[in-house]
């Protein structure tokens, strides 16, 4: 770090509407400085991060770069000072290729006579993989069937292909498998030694300790504290966070492996083409399974399988009502649960309430004679999920997507809970929560296990495996590769060498 | 902010298409000078509604999943056509009914099966019946000739008849959609198809199902028009499609369905374009041209004025804010 | 672990090489068209025949090219068809005042103004395109209908374009345009900034604005090509036809069934082809079809729709085979 201010940032305002998103923010950044940004979902890192990436003007206050004034119009115009971001949201166009979204809205470079010459943008933009070390996904291929990763590769060599002082990270390394977490560790790295610089924002404590400098806290859109991170730790953060001490009691605190109850699912040699590969697995009453490895291991299919969204060859056998799972349908009948990866996409209806999101799952045992679903009945079941898991919201008719992305989690997860369930999928369920929430969702985990319900918790994040599961299964290939037990070596050192 | 409002919020994209009906209803009543609160017109007015209320209960479904179903005037055709012959040439009368919906419901199965596994959109597989099916009707017609209600049957003509018989569908129908499963998954269709499966429910299933629900009322929609004027038309049918939309729309019913389907817009819908066509014509100005400007016109305005208001209500797309008036307690 | 069809490495497609598909999309075609001459009894391949089809194909290759940047965009538009009838009325009005000149500019002018018009509202009003263009097409309609019986404009309408300014229409002229056409529309779709921003503009509207696209500049230009395209199409339209009849109830959207036949066509072949060159190819075939069609005895009208129809569900289905995801 060479010590010279690169980016100042004084006295900076935004709000959207009547709520304020960034409120008097000061901030500096080095030059070859990694400088992290953290907390929970509200505290307005993304905003401050689009303001300096030139998203949204600012209301008041003032940027400067390289003591110049900085007042960005545009993306375009951070670009013109050096500044690119590669946002949170996926930021690529499905209907063109790989090429043309490197480089989109800048083809004019490439341009002889009004005409692009496509070969000679494809040919600069491999030059971009190639120089930061990137997987590149086939240039001439539309991105539309393209996995998150590979897109987030695209945008990412977007950001990169203007060569920019200051490069911005919104929450990319959550939707990063494991090799391609560790390219992008290496590109930050680079940059330091490059004497340019970074702002990540990340969720995950750890990783966000082990890569920065320096952390920033960001609590309710103002800056509560910054430390560096040589000198701090989780906890420490944590609390910054959220303001006060959340105990240890986070995860599980036992180290006993409880899977000797009845096995209530068994899968034999599950295979599908480009997913899984001869997968076999028991799962018993009141254990918790975890799955763990890279975005592309598998992991997330196997949730899909289970509940009979893919299938393939070999079986998922449910034991206690003696039924082979082969649809969605027949799995719900079955008294099986699935919360999928994505909240907002896959999990929730965003636009309805909460009644109509809450009572989804349990249509079936609402009914009554004559197919009728009793509107008193309907109502009721949404009013006691809402109150039982704490949704804070102002009733059951109000839209989800009013809903902090906690409060969507709760209604998410107890809307299955409230039913009578064998066993429960659940993948990545605390992503994208905060810390508080995350300890509740952690708590009911804990009550489900001790109801006898079975559960296989599919995630991301090693250290949250480790914490709540009694048996792991790492993946890799779409292969089992090895299982442990939590009375075993149950640490990361033993898992991560399989994974990769 | 929203803590301080206690009573129900009523939402002022619901309200829009009652005002539209009020202020279309007083319009015409001053345009025609009184003609139209008269109790023939109103009369004239339940009447010249229900076929587009009746074909249009099935078409609500498909709504409320978010797909269109556009076929239902080259259905009604059709089955009316092919139900009327079966009766005529068989010589038994009672058949036209069961005939009219057995073709009528298969039409609507074809349709949900190439929506559903074949995954067309329903917009371009409407488009092509449209054109195909007619292209059927009109070639039958040219062998069979336009037929006529057989004496046997002549008591469904009666006014009194339709209108009951009307009522008892429109019950049913209203049941199904409002307090069912298929009503309830359709619209959970409508908001978020992925969700849907990922909850289980029998997605491809209910697809099928509501077309083929489509196609049967299109079949009843078929006696009642053949019911209304006596027999088979060599225009049967036509532009029925566009009218059901467009009372589909007008009620309020957004284009990708889901919660804002709701069974009392068909028919809040269906009464304020009787209202235009009919109206019109009172005025004396029933010449096509003129109708169909001002139902365009105001089919635009409705559209666009319910979008406006509806905007209002979806959350606005900033990152990490938390809802206005509620902030999260760890 | 997740195969793709390409070649992580250099992107090429693995299965068939393009060449070889080239060669044998060609040769299927040239097999086909034989088929049909022994089919015709030897009709179909005779040069004033395929003239014909070839005359046909041009308008709607171009309302197909018109939809291409529409759909690139992510809009239906169903008032084309009345859109093309008050064009072409223009054409025929200022061709018989002023000559050929007047038969360019007529249809040009209006078909552009028209489109352009469509488009700010399916841009501005927020209302899905598919059902504001039926409602534009109803009151396109009226005002067509009105046009034709007003006492001011009756004499007009229904002279028909005199002949000498039909040329156009016909060979030489009418492929010099399709040709011209797809040249200039090739380049436009794939390689101008231009193009290449439409398309991003369809595929996800937030994503392009934040990457600093222009919005309505872009827009702008998709309203202006598509509407010149749509006004050639009412030139070539008058110029072939020489009258226009007036549809009321929404049966100018028949008029557009068949372009979007060929444009439906045209998508399925796309991967492999450019969907540019792909329209007057489908074209050809489409009127092919039809003209055999007419040539074994099967009525137009009436059987002949039915098959269009079966064609556009057919082709449809073809098309969405590997679609996946979600499809209302």
């Amino acid at each position: 770090m060479s010590g010279e201010v690169i980016l100042e940032i004084r006295g900076l305002n935004k709000h959207f509407g009547p709520t304020y998103a960034n409120k008097n923010i000061d901030f500096t950044l080095r030059r070859g400085e990694v400088h992290g940004l953290i907390g929970e979902n509200g505290s307005g890192k993304s905003t401050l991060l689009s303001q300096i990436a030139g998203l949204y003007r600012s209301d008041s206050g003032e940027m400067q770069v390289n003591g110049k004034t900085y007042d960005p119009h545009s993306p375009l115009d951070a670009n013109a000072h050096g500044i690119s971001m590669v946002m949170q949201e996926l930021g690529v166009i499905g209907s063109l290729p790989t090429g043309v979204n490197v480089f989109l809205g800048r083809t004019g470079r490439f341009a002889k006579g009004g005409i692009v010459d496509l070969r000679e943008m494809n040919r600069a933009a491999a030059a971009v993989f190639e120089k930061w070390g990137l997987n590149m996904p086939p240039l001439n291929k539309l991105t539309e069937n393209m996995i998150i990763e590979d897109r987030k590769m695209i945008e990412l060599a977007r950001a990169l292909s203007i060569d920019p002082e200051i490069l911005l990270l919104d929450e990319v390394t959550q939707s990063l498998s494991l090799n391609n977490r560790r390219n992008l560790y290496d590109l930050i790295a680079r940059y330091k030694d490059m004497n340019r610089s970074v702002i990540v924002i990340t969720h995950d404590i750890e990783e966000m300790i082990r890569i920065t400098d320096t952390i920033t806290v960001l609590r309710d859109g103002e800056v509560v504290g910054q430390v560096n991170s040589a000198e701090t730790d989780p906890d420490q953060i944590r609390m910054m966070m959220v303001g006060r001490r959340i105990s240890g009691d986070y995860y599980r605190d036992d180290k006993t492996a409880d899977c000797g109850g009845e096995a209530v699912l068994s899968v034999r040699d599950l295979s599908i083409p480009g997913e899984l590969e001869d997968v076999s697995f028991d799962v018993h009453a009141g254990e918790i399974l975890g799955f763990c490895g890279l975005s592309d291991a598998g992991i997330h299919s196997v949730g899909k399988a289970v509940f009979g969204l893919i299938s393939g060859s070999g079986t998922v056998h449910f034991l206690p009502t003696d039924v082979n799972i082969t649809s969605a349908p027949q799995a719900l009948a079955n008294h099986i649960g699935y919360i999928p990866k994505d909240r907002d996409r896959e999990a929730l209806m965003i636009h309805a309430s909460i009644r109509d999101n809450s009572v989804l799952p349990s249509v079936n045992e609402l009914r009554a004679a004559m197919g009728l679903l009793p509107p008193g009945k309907v109502s009721g079941m949404a009013e006691s999920i809402r109150r039982r898991f704490s949704v804070k919201s102002t009733g059951i008719m109000q839209s989800m997507n009013a809903l902090s992305g906690g409060n969507k989690q709760k209604v998410n997860l107890g809307r299955w809970l409230a039913k009578d369930l064998r066993l429960l999928i659940l993948d990545c369920p605390t992503r994208g929560v905060d810390v508080g929430v995350k300890a509740a969702i952690y708590a009911l985990m804990k009550e489900a296990k001790k109801n006898g319900i079975a559960m296989i918790l599919i995630s991301d994040e090693l250290t949250e495996v480790l914490g709540m599961a009694d048996r792991l299964l790492v993946m890799k290939d779409g292969r089992i590769t090895k299982e442990i037990r939590r009375d075993e070596d149950f640490t990361e050192q033993s898992v991560i060498g399989v994974m990769i | 902010m929203k803590n301080k409002r206690k009573l129900p919020k009523i939402r002022m994209s619901e309200l829009v298409p009652f005002i539209a009906f009020i202020v279309l209803l007083a319009f015409f009543s001053i345009g025609t000078k009184g003609k139209m609160l008269s109790s023939y017109s109103l009369k004239m007015l339940v009447e010249q509604s229900i076929l587009t209320i009746i074909s249009g209960c099935g078409v609500l479904f498909v709504v409320a999943q978010g797909s269109i179903d556009l076929t239902v005037g080259v259905n009604v055709a059709l089955s009316g056509v092919i139900a009327m012959h079966v009766a005529q040439s068989t010589g038994i009368g009672w058949l036209m009914v069961p005939a009219a919906l057995l073709i009528g419901l298969l039409l609507g199965l074809l349709n949900g099966f190439i929506v559903s596994k074949c995954h067309v959109p329903s917009f371009t597989l409407s488009i092509a019946m449209l054109i195909g099916v007619r292209g059927i009707v009109n070639y039958i017609q040219t062998i069979i000739g336009v037929e006529y209600v057989p004496a046997s049957m002549q008591f469904i003509t009666s006014s009194g008849f339709r209108i009951a018989a009307f009522a008892v569908i429109a019950v049913v129908m209203a049941y199904l959609f409002e307090f069912t499963k298929i009503g309830r998954y359709s619209r959970a269709i409508g908001e978020n198809e992925t969700t849907a499966r990922y909850v289980g429910v029998p997605v491809d299933r209910m697809k099928i199902l509501v077309f083929a629900l489509s196609g049967l009322t299109a079949g009843f929609g078929a006696l009642f028009s053949m019911a209304t004027v006596g027999g088979t038309t060599q225009t049967m049918g036509v532009f029925l499609e566009m009218k059901v939309a467009m009372s589909v729309f007008f009620g309020g019913v957004l284009v990708t369905g889901g919660s804002s389907a709701k069974f009392y817009k068909i028919i809040l819908g269906a009464l304020s374009i009787t209202i235009i066509v009919y109206g019109l014509s009172l005025m004396g100005m029933s010449d096509s041209h003129i109708s169909q400007s001002v139902e365009g016109g105001l089919l635009l305005l409705i559209l666009f004025i319910t979008l406006l208001t509806n905007r209002r209500q979806k959350a606005r797309k900033e990152p990490d804010v938390p809802a206005a008036g509620e902030t999260e307690q760890a | 672990m997740p195969t793709t069809a390409n070649d992580s490495r250099t992107g090429r497609a693995r299965g068939l090489k393009n060449w070889q598909f080239y060669l044998i999309f060609a040769g299927v075609i040239v097999l086909v068209l034989l088929l049909f001459h022994l089919i015709s009894g030897g009709g179909f391949l005779e040069w004033s025949n395929i003239k014909g089809i070839i005359s046909r194909s041009a308008y709607p290759s171009f309302i197909a090219w018109g939809f291409c940047f529409l759909f690139a965009c992510g809009y239906t538009d169903m008032s084309i068809g009345g859109v093309v009838v008050l064009g072409s009325f223009a054409s025929c009005i200022f061709g018989n005042w002023y000559g050929l000149p007047g038969v360019i500019l007529g249809g040009l002018l209006v078909g552009l103004c028209l489109i352009f018009i469509n488009f700010l509202i399916f841009t501005y009003s927020g209302i899905p395109s598919w059902i504001a263009g039926i409602s534009l097409a109803m009151i396109y309609e009226a005002l067509a209908f009105l046009l034709k019986i007003s006492r001011s404009t009756k004499a007009l309408i229904s002279t028909s374009l005199a002949k000498e300014y039909r040329v156009l229409g016909q060979l030489p002229w009418c492929l010099i345009l399709l040709l011209a056409g797809l040249v200039v529309v090739y380049y436009l779709y794939n390689r101008t900034t231009v193009g290449l921003n439409i398309r991003a503009l369809g595929g996800n509207r937030d994503v392009a604005e934040k990457l600093g696209i222009n919005v309505k500049k872009t827009l702008l230009c998709v309203g202006f090509i598509s509407g010149i395209l749509v006004g050639v199409a009412c030139v070539l339209q008058q110029s072939y036809a020489g009258q226009t009849t007036v549809k009321t109830g929404l049966t100018s959207i028949n008029m557009i069934f068949q372009p979007l036949a060929i444009y439906l066509l045209a998508q399925i072949i796309r991967e492999r082809i450019n969907i540019v060159i792909c329209v007057p190819i489908c074209a050809f075939i489409l009127y092919s079809i039809f003209n055999l069609l007419t040539m074994l005895g099967v009525p137009s009208g009436t059987l002949q729709e039915a098959c269009l129809g079966a064609f556009i569900i057919l082709f449809g289905i073809i098309g969405s085979r590997r679609v996946k995801g979600v499809v209302k």
